[in-house]
């Protein structure tokens, strides 16, 4: 089958109930999604489809419709996103293992709300789990990233 | 082997149930009050189980975790899920960010359903309520998306998020009787002139 991972278009060979994150991580070498639970409990998996954050490891390869952003598709070491230039400024990342997840439901949260609360934030980012507690320096960076969206 | 096997069950059966179960809505010709009332108790069974309040949860836009499975005390979806007036987490966190079209094989794992998961609407509230308040708001066209109850009956046939209630995936205790028997219930309780029980 095909599918679409950060604008590459890839053929695959593997059964449809597959889940995504299995394609990404051991087809197609994306490792930037992390098993965490398996479950959807956890938001360690999470990639965009079409924009929209989707938890990697439940959703069957099959019944992927639209186009898969993981979060070396989001930008890059020399061309950061913005969210990913607040994580950096903000040192958000302790252990870091967690963080893909959160920086694309971040991304997602500000392409659908530019400008969050405090409580907005908590209600969109409560699904991703951070055993490290960074969620203090997570809420500000995301502050930093929308100020930094509204500049631009 | 045994494992297998009932793996592979688990991974074909809800699709069968969902996919070709054919519920025909022919009302009775005729019932009485009392049948009627019988019929009831059998609705509310299914309308207060878990499977279907836990998402019934009228002015509360969280959605809850209760029955067999989240063990003696309901309480409130994990993560801080809202949902919204939306009803489908837009403004917050979408339901399709987790859950997404078919039931996954690993137990805990968020029940799925081709047509999308969201709660029901504000004035549908069953969550913790009494059979006689569940019952007022299922005959009310007002607050029952102005159905008649043969309309009713045929949009639990159609829609797919209500056929999940009987087949919800591992681990998970389905609605009881079944959705056919349900439907059935319905149009009997109509045929009677939709009687509600004192409490």
């Amino acid at each position: 089958m095909r599918l679409n991972v950060n604008g590459q278009t890839h053929e695959v060979d593997v059964q449809e109930d597959m889940p995504l994150l299995w394609v990404l991580r051991d087809e197609l070498n994306y490792t930037g999604p992390k098993f965490g639970c398996g479950i959807a409990m956890c938001g360690a998996c999470t990639v965009h489809i079409d924009g929209v954050a989707t938890r990697s490891c439940t959703l069957q390869v099959g019944d992927v419709d639209g186009e898969v952003t993981t979060i070396e598709g989001l930008g890059t070491p020399d061309v950061q996103h913005i969210v990913q230039q607040a994580w950096v400024e903000h040192q958000v990342a302790q252990c870091g293992y967690c963080q893909p997840g959160q920086i694309m439901q971040a991304s997602s949260l500000l392409d659908a709300n530019p400008e969050p609360t405090d409580d907005d934030i908590d209600v969109a980012m409560s699904g991703n789990l951070c055993r490290c507690a960074t969620y203090p320096r997570i809420r500000a960076a995301i502050h930093t990233a929308a100020a930094k969206m509204k500049e631009a | 082997m045994r494992r297998l096997i009932f793996a592979v069950l688990m991974a074909t059966v809800p699709a069968v149930a969902l996919s070709a179960e054919d519920i025909q809505t022919n009302p009775p010709a005729s019932a009485t009050e009392a049948e009627g009332l019988e019929a009831w108790s059998r609705i509310y069974e299914v309308t207060s189980h878990s499977r279907c309040s836990n998402c019934h949860t009228g002015p509360s836009d969280r959605p809850m975790w209760s029955g067999p499975s989240y063990g003696a005390e309901p309480r409130r979806h994990g993560m801080n899920i809202r949902a919204g007036e939306s009803r489908i987490g837009a403004e917050t966190l979408p339901c399709s960010t987790c859950h997404g079209a078919q039931n996954g094989e690993v137990p805990h794992s968020p029940p799925d359903n081709a047509s999308g998961w969201m709660l029901a609407p504000v004035e549908a509230h069953w969550f913790g309520q009494s059979s006689r308040t569940i019952c007022e708001q299922l005959r009310d066209p007002a607050r029952n998306g102005g159905r008649t109850l043969n309309e009713v009956a045929q949009h639990l046939g159609h829609d797919l998020i209500l056929r999940w209630a009987w087949a919800p995936g591992p681990g998970r205790e389905p609605a009881p009787y079944s959705l056919q028997e349900h439907v059935d219930d319905l149009l009997i309780w109509g045929v009677a002139g939709a009687p509600c029980p004192q409490q």
